[in-house]
């Protein structure tokens, strides 16, 4: 055995012993944690959605020219890692190398992988060039990141320096094979060293190249470049539904005592791992309309101070002390900061590694609203008015069904069950009592007649779904009503459902499964669009102007649907379509959504002012909407900008009854 | 023709309006008028009292009246009650009225009728109707038993008659046994600013963005200062930096029921009006004529509010100064 | 401390009122019933006042009929730790649901203060808290704004005309009627929420606090809805024919200036 069998063997045994232990206490963390587990369902997909993301690096594609440096980095290793395993495999044995594969196969593996050890050091210092020249906003400086930019590109060097100092050395058959490293060779030959500083330099680049990785390996556990091992199990567990959103608390489970999440132990390990996969890119933040807007929160910094929070926490979780477990909302993670989210989920569309931000606010939120009784003092006149009036406005619950007064649109109890309509028209509280979007509610029952769809409402039995308040944190508030909702609609039979509110349309799709709701439901847009696909509405008149189309977060990113509500607008003649520039999955929030539209907002500039300022560079005179709280906001928007001459704020329902007779 | 018992009301040397209302109505209806005058170096507005027909007026004063004080009014008044034996003792419905008149009905062991609107003198009784459930009802109220009836009534309700300097009233010293009690009334404290809670204001005058400035905001205030009303703010006044936010009404901001409100430069929107709209009588003023506040106001005015609400604040003056 | 509050339950704001058959009074089907706005200040000072005395409890009483009691669960839910219902006619005026309620308070050992709302949003009266305190023989400060607590007595800020206040002095126990923006009320935690489901209340039937028939002294009856809201006048003319035209009509009209 050479000394340096024996010191490798030492060295890497102390380096894995020590990395083990860390990733040990990592993984001991992420198992003392209380939440509920996610399921581990629908396998082929996530399978399908590991591959695409991880080997096809998909998602970390989707911005450039970073995503084409970080696929470089990402294959690179991987391949060069072979030669790696070679180098202390023959540490060790001096014999065991790969060539026994033959010269021809080996000659293209030393081939590729000296060309992705070149494309790495230049992809190294293209992220350099990028923090330390370009500095985007929102990065920030990284100590971090520079650490692993600076061992990683150190790494290369040291690998092609130890190649070239041993083609200088060996003269192998496969140098040429290896044009990077054969150049080096030739520049070094230039320097004429003897036989022995030659193979004492080879050494040294060979134990440095073993050092750097042995290094990297300590390194790694308590860096963000922990995501290397985190973000490919992340990727195969993420929520495949992003609508799926909260999770049902069962309130007759009398063993439960804390509702929602007061301490990072409360929430799942799955969440942990979300903090190991966080590479702090920051693609999070630049969607998100709070942070862009100057609130207190970043989605990025969200899980930053999570995960310190974890780290803060380390011994008494692992000791088992939950009571000196400190609370989540520890200063770091400010109140204001928990307040500030829309639920847009924009953070969770943009992290490469498919993060999940929102789920977390809103179990903060529970705890701080139903075991605290901390929120926005206005906030308490809406559950109130909910509990009382069941709508979020303080009307009396007996008015609900007065905006209809005059079009004999008839309600459920008048027709008796649902096998006597085509679909239920689901009216929401902003159609029954806004007055704005009444008229929306009043164009859309007169497509129904133009179509000839047999429709009812519930009118005075409908309540509201209780979106507010389970984004606000309220979930017991939120299950009095659905139950109440659900025990109607199934008393009527009610298969089909179609609704002009996303909030009302997302819930009663996606969220009241878990309390025996289960309908087919439509956004008003998808009806419309289908009923124009029918031939039922032939949109005919000529509404000549410019549009440009706000994507709902609750349609859009929250259900997917950004081509229907477009294909009504495109039916309408006249209407020419621009897009704002962050449009369909980029679109920005108007700022309503998680309870906003039930707060005031005193921090930075308005959402709504800032989206209204995108929409008003499009040059379009009709901002089309398809929801009554997105058309609340622009509305307002519009007038703050002092633009509601020349720009008028529509619903898709009230430009198609003005297209059709 | 009956025996009424008025109890009078005065701050800071002065009586109060509604007193004279009582007394004229009492007397015009050709009732046997006596009034209750309690306080300390009250002696001399025993006059005025008569002036509006007052027949008699009961003086009781004492260092331990100079202040209202729950205890002491309750028993110098069930004292003098008891040697007049009215058919009928009415107050104003006041702060002060509204506070003694229920533990002057239970020394007496009779009922109350609060805040009644209307008052009909009947024989010996009186026909009372008053609101209920925050005025979305009436109900008369029927005195059980034996014993004078007694009611208090809301101010401006009657109407004011006018005074006659030929007329007067005998002047009667009254007992004013205070004694012990437990209670003691050390000061009363003027408000920082006269101005009341936008909350519990009668009537509440609100501007919006229309007024396109704080410094603007001063017609309101002169308007609000002569009804001795709140001013409010709509949320794009507050968001604009005109008002402050606890002026705000609407959602998120104070929801109000006064019984006037008086909306200038404010468009309706729901937010707004989830905060004003049970309000009793709403105004409102607004250049846009297809504004939705119009939907639930009992008054429209389309006109410019830098025009309307300085004429109607000169139209306002001239009804208080009568 | 053994704190007390007597509230009220009471047809919520938005309810529709309906009057019944005979305008005896108003049809209860549909009402949604709450505990009387006020009665939140009241409960909210009672919790407070107990936080920061240990060992202290709060009930929560209310006169009524059986529905009475959702109301009380409320108040637990706030926080208070036991409940007493007593059971008086739907019909019962001021007088027998003070009396009533002064009757259960002296069968309580010992009373240190008690808290109401300055009035109930049904019939606006204003008169039950004096009346409590005159049954039970204790005084009584209504409209408070702000308590100054001693050991044995208080300091009120009373509100009257003119956003002037009276300050009074009262010894204990007294009853103190409260006016809002005495405090902000709690929102119920769901805790507390599930906890109230469980907490005491006891009922108590008129006879047993000394109430009859005889103890009512008015009655309502005739009741009338007011007519119906007219659509609302646009006024004609310029600025200050405006400004005349609508100082009359809310001068002679609505009554309100």
């Amino acid at each position: 055995m050479t000394w340096q069998t024996f010191a490798f063997v030492l060295i890497a045994g102390f380096a894995f012993s020590y990395s083990g232990l860390k990733f040990k206490t990592l993984f001991e963390l992420m198992r003392k944690h209380q939440g509920t587990s996610p399921k581990l369902d629908r396998i082929p997909e996530r399978i399908q959605t590991a591959i695409a993301n991880v080997l096809g690096q998909s998602a970390v594609n989707r911005k450039q020219p970073i995503g084409l440096l970080h696929t470089v980095i990402f294959w690179g290793f991987i391949i060069i890692s072979i030669g790696t395993v070679e180098q202390f495999a023959s540490t060790i044995h001096s014999a065991a190398n790969f060539e026994f594969i033959g010269l021809g196969n080996y000659a293209l593996l030393v081939r590729i992988q000296d060309f992705f050890t070149t494309a790495i050091l230049v992809a190294v210092l293209g992220a350099f060039y990028r923090r330390i020249v370009v500095q985007p906003a929102g990065l920030g400086v990284s100590k971090d990141a520079n650490v692993v930019l600076t061992f990683t590109g150190t790494l290369m060097v040291a690998i092609l320096l130890m190649n070239a100092f041993f083609i200088v050395g060996h003269n192998p058959p496969y140098a040429a094979s290896m044009p990077v490293s054969n150049a080096l060779a030739g520049v070094i030959r230039g320097y004429g060293f003897s036989q022995t500083t030659n193979q004492v330099l080879f050494t040294a680049w060979k134990w440095i190249h073993m050092l750097l990785v042995l290094g990297f390996s300590m390194y790694i556990p308590s860096s963000k470049h922990l995501h290397i091992l985190a973000a490919g199990p992340n990727t195969f567990l993420r929520k495949l539904d992003r609508a799926k959103a909260m999770r049902p608390i069962d309130f007759t489970n009398e063993s439960l005592t804390q509702y929602g999440a007061a301490k990072i132990t409360d929430f799942s390990w799955k969440d942990t791992l979300d903090y190991y996969s966080c590479t702090e890119c920051g693609r999070c933040q630049d969607l998100c309309p709070a942070w862009n807007t100057g609130k207190e929160l970043s989605p990025k910094k969200l899980i930053v101070d999570l995960k310190s929070n974890l780290y803060q926490n380390k011994s008494a979780i692992l000791s088992g002390k939950s009571e000196e477990v400190g609370p989540i909302v520890d200063g770091k993670i400010t109140e204001g900061v928990i307040w500030a989210c829309t639920s847009c989920r924009a953070c969770e569309v943009a992290c490469p590694v498919f993060i999940e931000h929102t789920d977390k606010i809103y179990e903060t939120r529970r705890n701080l609203v139903m075991m605290e009784s901390k929120f926005p003092a206005e906030v308490q006149t809406v559950f109130k008015n909910m509990e009382t009036n069941y709508s979020p406005w303080a009307f009396a619950a007996s008015d609900r069904a007065n905006w209809a007064e005059g079009l004999e649109v008839k309600t459920m109890a008048e027709v008796g069950s649902a096998d006597g309509v085509d679909v239920l028209l689901w009216v929401g509280c902003a159609g029954s009592f806004d007055d704005r979007n009444k008229k929306v509610l009043r164009s859309f029952v007169s497509l129904l007649k133009k179509a000839s769809v047999k429709f009812a409402i519930l009118g005075t039995e409908e309540q509201c779904t209780g979106d507010a308040a389970r984004r606000i944190g309220n979930e017991y508030l939120f299950q009095t009503l659905a139950t109440a909702n659900i025990e109607t609609l199934n008393r009527y039979a009610v298969k089909k459902v179609v609704t002009a509110c996303p909030h009302c349309f997302n819930i009663l799709k996606n969220e009241y499964k878990d309390f025996g709701g289960k309908y087919e439901v439509v956004h008003h847009s998808q009806y419309i669009s289908q009923m124009i696909r029918e031939g039922k509405l032939k949109p005919a008149a000529n509404l000549s102007a410019k549009v440009t189309f706000h994507d709902s977060c609750y349609l859009g990113r929250w259900n997917n649907v950004y081509d229907q509500p477009r294909a009504v607008l495109e039916a309408v003649p006249g209407l020419q379509l621009v897009e704002m520039k962050n449009n369909h999955d980029q679109s920005m929030c108007c700022g309503a959504g998680g309870g906003r539209m039930w707060m005031e907002e005193t921090v930075g500039k308005r959402v709504n002012i800032t989206r209204t300022e995108q929409a008003l560079e499009t040059g379009a005179s009709v901002i089309a909407a398809a929801c009554p709280f997105c058309m609340t906001m622009m509305n307002d928007g519009v007038k703050a900008k002092d633009k509601q001459d020349s720009v008028k704020v529509m619903d898709l329902a009230e430009l198609m009854d003005q297209a059709t007779t | 023709m009956a025996k009424i018992l008025i109890v009078a009301e005065h701050r800071d040397g002065k009586l109060k309006k509604s007193t004279f209302e009582l007394v004229g109505a009492s007397a015009s209806a050709g009732n046997e008028t006596h009034v209750a005058l309690l306080g300390e170096g009250v002696a001399d507005l025993a006059k005025e009292i008569g002036n509006y027909g007052a027949n008699k007026v009961h003086v009781a004063q004492s260092a331990a009246l100079k202040l209202y004080n729950a205890e002491a009014y309750t028993g110098v008044l069930a004292e003098l009650a008891k040697g007049i034996s009215p058919d009928v003792i009415l107050a104003s419905h006041t702060p002060t009225g509204r506070d003694f008149m229920p533990r002057l009905a239970r020394r007496l062991d009779v009922g109350l009728a609060s805040d009644c609107v209307t008052l009909a003198f009947e024989g010996t009784g009186i026909k009372v109707r008053r609101p209920v459930y925050s005025g979305k009802a009436t109900a008369e109220v029927e005195f059980l038993g034996s014993g004078p009836r007694m009611a208090t009534i809301r101010a401006n309700a009657l109407g004011l008659g006018k005074p006659d300097a030929g007329k007067s009233a005998e002047s009667i010293t009254a007992t004013a046994n205070v004694g012990e009690t437990k209670t003691k009334t050390t000061d009363v404290v003027k408000g920082s600013s006269a101005r009341p809670d936008v909350t519990e204001a009668a009537i509440v005058v609100s501007g919006g963005r229309a007024l396109k400035g704080a410094e603007n905001f001063k017609i309101i205030e002169e308007m609000a200062d002569v009804l001795g009303a709140a001013v409010g703010a709509s949320r794009a006044a507050v968001d604009a930096g005109y008002r402050p936010h606890r002026d705000q009404v609407g959602q998120t901001g104070k929801v109000v029921s006064p019984a006037l409100y008086i909306a200038c430069g404010i468009s309706g929107a729901i937010q707004h009006l989830a905060g004003m709209r049970t309000s009793k009588t709403i105004v409102a003023i607004n250049t846009d004529a297809e504004a939705p506040i119009y939907q639930i106001a009992d008054y429209g005015v389309v006109g410019d509010l830098f025009q309307v609400v300085p004429a109607l604040t000169d139209e306002f003056k001239k009804i208080k100064e009568h | 401390m053994n704190i007390y509050v007597c509230i009220k339950q009471v047809p919520d704001t938005e309810t529709k009122i309906k009057l019944n058959a005979d305008s005896s009074g108003i049809d209860p089907a549909g009402i949604k019933w709450i505990m009387s706005p006020y009665d939140e200040f009241a409960v909210e000072e009672a919790l407070r006042l107990k936080e920061k005395n240990a060992g202290s409890t709060v009930t929560v009483l209310s006169a009524g009929p059986v529905r009475v009691v959702e109301a009380i669960r409320t108040a637990l839910a706030m926080g208070c730790d036991n409940g007493i219902h007593v059971e008086i006619a739907e019909a019962a005026d001021n007088n027998i649901a003070a009396k009533a309620l002064a009757g259960a308070l002296k069968k309580e050992a010992k009373v240190d203060i008690v808290f109401t709302g300055k009035e109930a949003i049904d019939d606006g009266a204003a008169q039950t808290s004096q009346l409590i305190a005159e049954h039970f023989g204790m005084p009584c400060v209504t409209v408070v704004l702000g308590i100054e607590y001693g050991s044995t007595s208080l300091k009120c800020k009373r509100e009257v005309e003119g956003g002037a206040v009276e300050m009074i002095e009262t010894s204990l126990p007294a009853l103190i009627a409260a006016q809002k923006g005495l405090n902000e009320p709690r929102y119920a935690s769901l805790p507390n929420i599930m906890k109230a489901k469980k907490k005491e209340v006891k009922t108590l039937k008129s006879a047993d606090v000394g109430v009859s028939d005889g103890d009512q002294k008015i009655r309502y009856k005739n009741f009338q809805l007011p007519p119906p809201k007219q659509a609302g006048k646009k006024i004609a003319g310029d600025a200050s024919a405006q400004a005349k035209e609508l100082v009359r009509a809310l001068h002679e009209e609505a009554k309100v200036v």
